[in-house]
């Protein structure tokens, strides 16, 4: 069924298939429409199960993790200073090993105050453990959650969607609504370990020895490098059940191209439009739209990227001190290749400022014509 | 491919294990002991009654075992409960805190709920059983043959009335004692084997010889003859002897004393023979020699004499009777004054010279004193009017109120508790005086049946247990609370006819009353040392009834020791 | 009828509390009263140290050693599970100390009792970070001495009690364990109540107050003795029942028992004096306002109880 919908409607969408019947969450702009929608379909009996209106996302994201424990399927959604007043939690979620699925709608951190769309906020997260999808639109956000349910609940580690503010979060756009039986079939109700078992009590969290901290990190190390073969995995099932995917990266008009367009998230649906009319007028660029952040896809940008002269990470964040993370990941996983690209990171959109195709398009000429490598970030802004 | 676990065990850490092989015991350097002590209470107490413990069983409605409990002490809970001076409760640890605990009118409760059980008493068992004669079935004599039966003796009472009970029968009147409760309390004695020959006197029925031919003698007869005041005009119909009004009245016999009735004396006997005389209906005047302060009988008996409507005259002294042509008498009574006794002795009476004071009445009875009948006893068995004390050597011994000692119902039974002990001990051929040494109770003279037995069984005697003090009290663990008055009927009723004064306790009462105990030395199961050990390794001495403690875990904090209400924990330092 | 000490116990020993924990004896008489079915969450405090390094713990029943200011939202989200699940006849059960409570996890505690999500939350009260070496917290009394506090704590201690009422919280009550069987009643009348109960268990800290370990029970018992921590419970933020008459011993009782308090002027104790009698007539105002008949009963000695 295809409804006109906003992301964040969308992805309320899926959390009413995904059947999660424990939500937490704390009103935040622009993330309070899924708490408002899935609050909706609570009280009307939609929605089975219980939404927890805790008093603030610390509390939400600390609910979400002993109901995990014990063994049920949770939701949350924040954004920006929500998601940092979180940040104890979603080291705890990680360690954990609890598969909580957050929606986090990517909007800037204060100060100075803003609601516009910018992913530091989810960046700054990237070293909780929790995996993290970048979505380009509503269809994808829908999508991305029940995927991550079915990759977090094998691997034991919480998923992050992210979203970014009003062009995903608030843009109307026709979305695909699976049927409720398909959802069901891709994702079987849940069997989590209950781990508070009082025929068996254990202590969870305890406190260790440096030997075992460690031992336990490694092991989420590994569960968190299973993913990008999980999560790739799980993208063609659903593909198979409902007929879309996205890969964990999605190369487009890559192959001919000598320089490659990196971006990420709503970026990209700009991005599409741009290169059309750069190949229109000759010139040999691709397009990069990296989805899967966390764990950062390593191997398999690596191969896309081979042979490429330019690449040009567009980056609607700003790690300050350091310029685009998207680019600061790309450069390291690129840094053993043969022939290592010019990496030329552009910082456009940040703090929700507007990106045209125009814009890309003069970015991506500003990089061809560019003969020297940069490491300094470049701050873009139209003329 | 999977390789992340597949056990959720092993993705997180989740501990199964316990703490419990971890020994913290190591940490500390002091660890609890219990220490089983004696109350003051219990220490007072002539008769060495087990008053913590049978409390304890008041408290929790177990009466059969808090009449057992008494029982191995005490042969007469009932007759205590109601005529006992109770030191016990001067001693009360509670009495520095609030109120004594109740603990007269408490034994009283448990004889009068068990009144129809038959307790379950357990005598040693004696395959060589050896003939012990007693003289006299005063509380003294009964209680040495119950004490006797118990260590598995036989024994003859020789008693010269027609019925058991010496002053208990004859002497207490009937208000303060009913006969049904004395009744009930000899035929339990009796019931374990005990000869009772009533109707023989030593010397007539019965020679000393004749006496002399059993193993071990206790001679209990008593002290009933009424001392005289050697007055002129003391041997006139209208002057009685104290013992004989009050044996006449236990005879059932219908008399009259008259209108007014004087009482001479200031004891016991004085206020039974006054308060008997008011129920036959005559106007009683106590002459005392000294004040109401100095006065011998116990105060709860005074005070209720008084409240019958008893008329006191103290400080004055008879010195002469007179008849009086009417029928009458008048008493010349010289009046005294009081001089300060020496070394906490009680003040001296002495003359005011000159002033008297005349007073005509109808009857004088004088209760002055009682003394003992010693025309059968053999003269190397008298001292000073008394019967010796004769507890070394030899197969003669004696008590109750025939020896020098104070007369009490409940010293009496000590003295046949500790005749018993010592027969045993002179029959096994053991120097009696190194045992009872052993199996005392604090310092003040009372034996512990309990504990003599449990040396006989050991073949060892330990030494006894420590007095708990008041100072060792926790009293944060007991609010103040008020001592329950014991109800007696109207005086106006009272005198009517000779029925009991006091009630008894209620159920609710005798509970409320049991609480109130701080069983000092004894573990009343409060569980305390239990709520608040950090470690929860307190745990139940099912063999001793006492706490245990897990040492192997125990830090030696020392809670269980201070939250012992009771001081039943004591630390002890390790080395 | 089984003895409590034949009943069965949920904090074993061996754990790595201080000789004379009060803290120790609280969780133990509360996990006791709580029985096998029990979910409890603890947070960073000394009662992780009671827990256990792995792979041994003192917990008898499942635990987990939640972040420090989430013990409530925890119990809360394992509470609204077992809902889900059907498991009605578990429940979650969450321990904090008064750090954990008054001061970092009052919003988290806030928010599980204004949702009234049913669970039993037991503030173990030491009135300070003990955990970390004394400091103050809000629940420290007046004029005590902390390792932040060397001159005495200026400020009074907070009324987490009134901040529950509130709430309009269906079960909120003190307790100490110096009164053992009181705790244990009132955690099973909680036990029977659905929604947010709210037990303030004042748990007496030797290392903390400077004071002998054995006196752990004594001091509890005194801190109601002289109305400092007066006995009562609150019955959906408008019932106010004064469990235990007790004798209103001074002050000083308490006080000079403790090191924490040695340094104090007689002016000082006054003014602890003046606030602890106008605390005691508030309650017995708000007492004999919520309801007349309770007043009278109780003036008998003994425990009194608000309805079950």
């Amino acid at each position: 069924m295809r409804e006109f919908m906003t992301g964040n409607h969308a992805v309320a969408h899926a959390v009413k298939l995904c059947r999660t019947p424990l939500i937490a969450a704390y009103p935040i702009t622009p993330q309070t429409p899924i708490y408002e929608k899935l609050s909706e379909w609570e009280s009307s009996g939609l929605l089975q199960g219980i939404m927890m209106r805790t008093e603030s996302e610390h509390s939400a994201m600390a609910s979400c993790i002993a109901a995990s424990l014990t063994g049920v399927r949770t939701f949350t959604a924040t954004s920006s200073q929500g998601l940092a007043l979180m940040h104890e939690m979603l080291h705890f979620a990680a360690g954990c090993r609890a598969p909580i699925v957050m929606a986090n709608v990517n909007r800037l951190l204060a100060a100075p105050w803003g609601f516009w769309a910018d992913q530091l906020d989810s960046l700054s997260q990237r070293d909780t453990g929790w995996i993290q999808f970048y979505c380009e639109n509503g269809q994808e956000a829908l999508d991305s959650v029940i995927q991550a349910y079915k990759i977090a609940e094998q691997v034991f580690l919480p998923v992050m969607i992210c979203l970014e503010a009003f062009f995903v979060s608030h843009f109307m756009e026709p979305v695909e609504i699976p049927a409720q039986e398909e959802v069901d079939r891709f994702l079987p109700p849940l069997n989590l370990p209950h781990r508070f078992d009082i025929e068996k009590p254990g202590f969870l969290v305890p406190v260790v020895s440096s030997d075992l901290y460690r031992k336990y990190r490694q092991m989420m190390q590994r569960a968190m490098d299973s993913v990008k073969t999980v999560a790739a995995q799980v993208d063609d099932e659903f593909k198979t059940t409902f007929g879309r995917s996205y890969g964990i990266i999605e190369p487009i008009l890559v192959e001919d191209a000598e320089v490659l367009l990196v971006t990420a998230g709503s970026m990209t649906s700009t991005a599409r439009m741009a290169i059309q009319t750069l190949r229109e007028k000759g010139y040999p660029v691709g397009l990069l739209k990296i989805r899967l952040f966390r764990p950062f896809p390593v191997e398999a940008l690596q191969q896309t990227i081979t042979g490429k002269k330019k690449i040009v990470v567009i980056d609607r964040n700003c790690s300050i001190g350091s310029g685009g993370i998207f680019c600061q990941e790309l450069r390291a996983a690129l840094i053993h290749s043969p022939d290592p690209p010019f990496v030329y990171n552009y910082l456009a959109g940040i703090g929700g400022t507007d990106v045209t195709p125009d814009t890309i398009g003069k970015i991506a000429l500003d990089a061809i014509r560019r003969v020297d490598p940069a490491d300094e970030s470049i701050w873009w802004v139209d003329v | 491919m999977k390789v992340y676990p597949e056990s959720c065990e092993l993705l997180i850490p989740i501990s199964y294990g316990s703490t419990e092989i971890i020994e913290t015991g190591k940490w500390g350097f002091q660890k609890p002991e219990m220490v089983l002590g004696a109350a003051p209470c219990e220490e007072s107490c002539p008769a060495g009654n087990p008053i913590a413990k049978f409390i304890h069983f008041v408290g929790e409605a177990k009466y059969d075992l808090a009449l057992e409990t008494i029982l191995k002490e005490n042969p007469f809970p009932g007759v205590c409960g109601r005529v006992c001076f109770h030191p016990c409760e001067r001693d009360c640890n509670r009495n520095q805190y609030d109120e004594a605990v109740s603990i007269n009118a408490l034994e009283r409760y448990v004889f009068d709920v068990t009144m129809n059980q038959k307790p379950l008493l357990r005598p040693m068992l004696n395959n060589h059983p050896v003939r012990i004669a007693i003289v006299g079935a005063g509380p003294a004599g009964l209680s040495c043959a119950y004490f006797l039966a118990m260590l598995g003796h036989r024994a003859t009472i020789f008693e010269a009335r027609n019925e058991p009970g010496g002053v208990l029968r004859w002497g207490i009147p009937e208000y303060r004692l009913p006969k049904t409760v004395l009744k009930r309390e000899i035929r339990r004695i009796l019931e374990l084997g005990i000869e009772l020959k009533t109707g023989v006197t030593v010397g007539k029925g019965l020679s000393m010889e004749a006496l002399s031919r059993y193993e071990a003698i206790f001679l209990s007869p008593g002290a009933s003859q009424s001392l005289t005041l050697g007055i002129e005009g003391e041997n006139l119909t209208q002057v009685w002897r104290g013992t004989d009004f009050l044996n006449r009245i236990n005879a059932q016999e219908r008399i009259r004393p008259g209108k007014e009735v004087i009482v001479i004396g200031g004891g016991n006997t004085a206020m039974d023979v006054a308060r008997s005389a008011r129920r036959l209906g005559s106007a009683v005047t106590v002459a005392y020699r000294r004040t109401k302060k100095e006065m011998p009988a116990i105060s709860e008996e005074i005070e209720e004499t008084e409240q019958e409507g008893v008329h006191f005259e103290f400080l004055v002294q008879p010195v002469e009777i007179r008849s009086l042509p009417n029928g009458r008498i008048r008493v010349k009574f010289q009046q005294m004054r009081l001089k300060k006794g020496s070394q906490g002795k009680r003040p001296h009476p002495i003359p005011i010279k000159g002033s008297f004071l005349n007073m005509e009445t109808d009857r004088l009875i004088i209760a002055a004193g009682e003394g003992v009948d010693l025309s059968w006893v053999p003269t190397d068995l008298i001292e000073k009017g008394f019967i010796k004390e004769t507890f070394s050597g030899g197969k003669f011994f004696s008590g109750g109120d025939a020896v020098n000692q104070h007369r009490s119902v409940v010293t009496a039974i000590s003295s046949g508790k500790r005749a018993a002990i010592s027969i045993d001990l002179f029959l096994r051929g053991i120097d009696p005086e190194e045992v009872l040494s052993k199996i005392g109770i604090g310092s003040k003279g009372a034996l512990s049946m309990e504990a003599y037995m449990r040396g006989l069984e050991r073949g060892i005697w330990e030494g006894p247990k420590s007095i708990v003090g008041f100072d060792k009290i926790n009293t944060l663990f007991f609010k103040p609370s008020e001592r329950i008055k014991l109800k007696k009927i109207p005086s106006d009723q009272a005198l009517k006819g000779f029925s009991e004064v006091r009630r008894g306790l209620s159920s609710g009462e005798a509970k409320e009353s049991a609480s109130r105990c701080f069983s000092c030395g004894t573990c009343n199961e409060c569980y305390n040392c239990y709520y608040f050990c950090p470690e929860g390794i307190v745990s139940l001495d099912e063999m001793n009834h006492t706490r245990k403690v897990d040492l192997d875990h125990c830090k030696g904090c020392g809670i269980c020791s201070k939250a012992c209400p009771r001081h039943v924990i004591e630390m002890r330092l390790i080395s | 009828m089984k003895s409590p000490e034949q009943q069965p116990n949920f904090l074993r020993p061996g754990h790595a509390a201080c000789a004379g924990c009060g803290l120790a004896v609280g969780m133990r008489l509360v996990l006791q009263a709580m029985g096998p079915k029990t979910i409890a969450v603890i947070v960073p405090s000394c009662e992780g140290s009671i827990g256990g390094v792995y792979p041994n713990t003192a917990y008898g029943v499942p635990t987990i050693h939640s972040a420090f200011e989430i013990a409530a939202p925890t119990a809360a989200g394992i509470a609204n599970a077992l809902k889900i699940q059907g498991r009605h006849d578990i429940q979650a059960l969450a321990f904090a100390g008064d750090g954990g409570t008054f001061d970092i996890g009052l919003a988290a505690l806030s928010g599980v009792a204004k949702n009234n999500d049913d669970i039993i939350y037991v503030c173990l009260d030491n009135e300070g970070y003990m955990n970390t070496g004394i400091q103050v917290s809000s629940s420290t009394p007046s004029f005590a001495w902390t390792g932040t506090t060397p001159g005495g704590n200026p400020r009074r201690k907070k009324n987490i009690m009134e901040i529950m009422a509130a709430h309009y919280n269906p079960y909120s009550a003190t307790a100490t364990i110096g009164f053992p069987q009181d705790l244990q009643q009132k955690i099973i009348k909680a036990k029977r109540i659905r929604g947010t109960k709210f037990i303030h268990l004042l748990s007496p800290c030797p290392t903390g107050w400077r004071m002998p370990p054995e006196l752990s029970a004594d001091i509890s018992v005194l801190a109601v003795e002289t109305n400092v921590f007066p006995l009562y419970e609150i019955e959906n933020g408008v019932r106010w029942t004064i469990n235990y008459e007790p004798r209103g011993l001074p002050v000083e009782a308490y006080l000079l028992k403790q090191g924490r308090f040695k340094h104090l002027t007689s002016e000082q104790i006054n003014q602890i004096q003046q606030d602890v009698n106008e605390e005691w007539a508030r309650l017995n105002q708000r007492a004999g306002s919520s309801s007349s008949k309770d007043r009278t009963s109780r003036s008998t000695k003994g425990f009194k109880h608000g309805k079950k």
